[in-house]
């Protein structure tokens, strides 16, 4: 039986361990699902199958032989090829170019470049895909599911045994994602082997035959997908039982209270229209609809990003008719954008530093900064916070997904902000740092905070949310009481209607 | 209108050798407007001799730039060859026979353009400071072998590198036509010129891609050394005399007329049309100015043009990746 049969891999950076002592095996003509948090070593499993990085000990055999570890040309020459989850993508090279760099076809002993023969398989490759791609074009200028897809057909031009899929369908629309699946069933039934990562866990049980669960670098089992049900597959992530129920809170709005921010009649051509709402002191006020629907809009809106047409905002005593960023933070409002990686974090720079940015003043002192009390604030916020870091001192950019979340997010809890702008906060977060991340946003709202939270997950706005406003197509939907809204009716809300389609 | 003529305008920034071309082309019938007697033969030869070595050059240059990383030290390059190469071939001195002097002078730089690439990929040192330390230390170097002397008595071998022809063209600009040539094939027909640019295009796929990115760093430098080498022997023995200031500023030349020609200071874009278009506008400039009788100012203005000619096409570079974000 061909199969790919990994021995006591480990590997570490540093002191940490990310992999500790991994045995599995894919067998050929399987679909083999990777699960675990973020964090728990499925990259670092990836990149040293597909030769990226060379393990510490261990060994990996193929068909009963040694695979050269360490060395992405002689793997893939074995017929084990990934698909890496930021695509292997060279933006200004054509499609050609890009299928074929590193693997070129020669001719004349090498001297010239067989240029026809990769054009031809090039685009007989994207046809198999189904993608009328051009192969002149740069990649770089081609949509994101685009390039998806013209990184996933580098792979298949090699004839691959063992396909490694790294969370595939993370930019796929869901049309592209079902033409994706019918692949993998395709290449399964010709006898690939593969090993399938997704944090879509409903994907894993439509496609996957296994699933191995990692946790903190160590594998935890290997199961039939028939023996695991989504609760049991989430146990065994977690290692421990996630309530299924929402995470309760006491509500912390006085009804009394003075509004912290309102907004009347909001408008900016072709985003949102006539939006008004006002939230108070503790209050999460929860935006749901729609990608499109305008809700990013107005949050940069209010944080004076993108200026508005008409309206006003009541805020901090005063009426605003337009606002920079700087009136915004001046004023307490904090926004954590949707992208975490590149406008909320400065990954280079230290998980202390990152955490203390916005509160830096706090530290001064008359010798510049106190870097004790830094130090001692930075550890108490990494123990509350529940981060996950060798030391404080450790680049932001070392921490996984989640846990870089939490310090987005977390870095508030210092700095009081009145108000507080939360875009998608846990995207790509794994389900244990969810959890964490819906308690820190909690904690926020306790100290008095008022919360706009954006969020395209319904489970998320519904327990977290004081109340709930739903957009669809820029224009307000109506705001919703915690009590009154139900998943059903903010997704009704949601979808456009034909009075609430054009704007 | 308005829009026909934005459209055209931002062909020209985008397709950069076009947008050259016919820059150079305009002001080509400015100049001979104001004076005829620059489209002379002598006129014309006399910019592809001066031409002749930074086309050399800068088609090494280039692919350094298109990984993404950039060699201030060519022009200190070029004068410790040149030290080197007068030593060696000079009556009074070595008096080795040309059959030598050319192999070794072009070693030499192959392996200053080694030190480079190996430094900068296995040493992992920025590529800027990696050659800002080079181009001190050359000229030091330099400085040390002339030791205040001047080298008069190339013999005439070497001299006819530099001042001999072939069918009335120069020797050098027959070389730089060759090298050219040569870059074009590597670049368009060769498994390490797609390389190059994956490189410079996105080094983290080109990692997770297992392309051996170290070995084409040090490619890539050691070719632009072995290029400096190519071009001093050109151009060097066209003077009468070696001395140790032979390639000052050179390296600000070259980079200029990469840059011009449309090369991405960030890696990932570079093109040898774009380039040569580049070199030929630079090195016309100078002649152009003294052509259009500005009289003593010419030669001042020339330095400042240069610098607003690289500024004019980083920021021509940056409305183009504008435009495409939108």
């Amino acid at each position: 039986m061909e199969r790919l049969k990994t021995n006591a891999l480990s590997k570490s950076y540093g002191g940490t361990h990310a992999l500790k002592d991994i045995s599995m095996d894919i067998i050929a003509g399987e679909v083999h699902a990777l699960c675990g948090e973020n964090g728990a070593g499925k990259s670092t499993l990836i990149k040293i199958l597909s030769g990226v990085e060379r393990p510490d000990t261990g060994k990996v055999h193929w068909r009963d032989a040694p695979l050269p570890l360490g060395k992405v040309d002689a793997i893939e020459a074995h017929g084990v090829v990934a698909v890496h989850q930021e695509p292997v993508i060279f933006p200004h090279l054509n499609a050609v170019d890009n299928l074929f760099v590193g693997r070129e076809h020669a001719m004349a002993c090498g001297i010239w470049l067989n240029q026809a023969s990769m054009r031809k398989q090039t685009q007989n490759i994207l046809a198999t895909l189904g993608e009328a791609l051009s192969v002149t074009e740069p990649v770089g200028e081609m949509s994101l599911a685009q390039r998806q897809m013209v990184s996933m057909a580098r792979a298949l031009i090699h004839q691959c045994r063992i396909l490694i899929l790294d969370e595939p369908t993370a930019s796929l629309s869901a049309r592209e994602s079902a033409s994706l699946f019918g692949r993998i069933n395709v290449l399964k039934e010709q006898g690939v082997g593969i090993l399938y990562v997704s944090h879509r866990l409903e994907e894993v049980f439509k496609l996957a035959d296994r699933v191995t669960v990692l946790r903190d670098g160590a594998s935890v089992g290997t199961w039939a997908i028939k023996d695991l049900n989504r609760d049991t597959l989430i146990k065994h992530m977690v290692g421990r039982e996630v309530p299924v129920a929402p995470p309760t809170s006491s509500p912390n709005v006085k009804p009394t209270k003075q509004p912290v921010i309102e907004v009347s009649a909001l408008c900016r051509k072709g985003a949102f229209n006539d939006i008004s709402f006002h939230i108070q002191p503790g209050e999460i006020l929860g935006m749901s609809g729609l990608v499109g629907a305008g809700r990013s809009e107005i949050a940069r809106a209010l944080f004076g990003v993108d200026r508005f047409d008409s309206g006003n905002i009541l805020y901090g005593g005063r009426t605003w008719t337009s606002l920079t960023i700087q009136d915004a933070i001046a004023h307490g409002i904090a926004m954590v954008p949707e992208d975490r990686q590149l406008q909320g974090l400065v990954l280079p720079l230290s998980v202390e530093t990152n955490l203390l940015l916005p509160s830096l003043a706090n530290h001064e002192c008359f010798r510049g900064l106190d870097q004790g009390t830094m130090r001692s604030t930075a550890g108490d916020l990494v123990t509350q916070l529940g981060i996950k870091t060798e030391s404080p001192s450790k680049p932001a950019e070392s921490l996984s997904g989640g846990n870089q979340q939490k310090i987005v997010i977390g870095k508030w809890l210092h700095t009081h902000p009145t108000l507080l702008i939360l875009d998608e906060p846990t995207r790509g977060v794994d389900v244990g740092a969810k959890s964490e991340v819906h308690r820190i946003i909690q904690a926020l709202a306790a100290k008095g905070t008022a919360i706009l939270l954006i969020s395209s997950e319904l489970p998320e706005i519904l327990s977290l949310s004081d109340r709930i406003m739903v957009l669809c197509g820029g224009c307000n939907q109506g705001i919703l009481s915690r009590q009154e809204a139900t998943q059903e009716i903010l997704l009704r809300r949601s979808l456009p209607t034909d009075s609430g389609r054009d704007i | 209108m308005k829009g026909g003529i934005r459209k055209v305008f931002a062909y020209m920034v985008r397709y950069r050798a076009a947008g050259l071309f016919l820059f150079i082309f305009c002001l080509l019938t400015l100049v001979t407007l104001v004076n005829p007697t620059f489209l002379e033969w002598q006129n014309l030869r006399d910019i592809a001799v001066q031409a002749a070595p930074i086309c050399i050059i800068s088609c090494g240059l280039m692919l350094v730039l298109v990984t993404g990383e950039i060699d201030i030290s060519v022009g200190s390059m070029m004068g410790l060859l040149a030290a080197c190469m007068g030593a060696m071939a000079s009556l009074s001195r070595g008096n080795w026979p040309p059959g030598v002097v050319i192999p070794l002078t072009l070693g030499i730089g192959m392996l200053l353009g080694l030190l480079n690439g190996w430094l900068v990929a296995y040493a992992g040192i920025p590529s800027i400071i990696v050659t800002l330390g080079m181009l001190t230390a050359l000229r030091g170097v330099t400085e040390l072998i002339m030791a205040g002397t001047w080298i008069t008595d190339l013999p005439s071998g070497i001299r006819f590198l530099g001042t001999g022809t072939w069918l009335g063209i120069p020797v050098s600009v027959w070389t730089a036509l060759a090298v050219f040539l040569v870059s074009l094939w590597l670049v368009h027909q060769t498994a390490i010129g797609k390389r190059i640019y994956a490189i410079g295009s996105n080094p983290h796929a080109a990692r997770l891609a297992g392309l051996p990115i170290k070995p084409i760093k040090v490619f890539v430098f050691a070719w632009t050394g072995l290029l400096t080498g190519v071009a001093t022997l050109v151009s060097v023995p066209q003077l009468s005399v070696v001395d140790s200031g032979i390639g000052v500023g050179l390296e600000l030349l070259v980079i200029t007329c990469v840059v011009v020609g449309g090369t991405a200071v960030n890696g990932g874009i570079g093109n040898l049309g774009g380039v040569l278009c580049g070199v030929v506008l630079m090195t016309m400039i100078s002649t152009v100015l003294i052509f259009m009788k500005l009289g003593e100012d010419a030669t001042y203005w020339s330095r400042a043009i240069q610098g607003l000619f690289i500024l004019g096409a980083i920021l021509a570079d940056h409305w183009i990746s504008n435009q495409r974000k939108t």
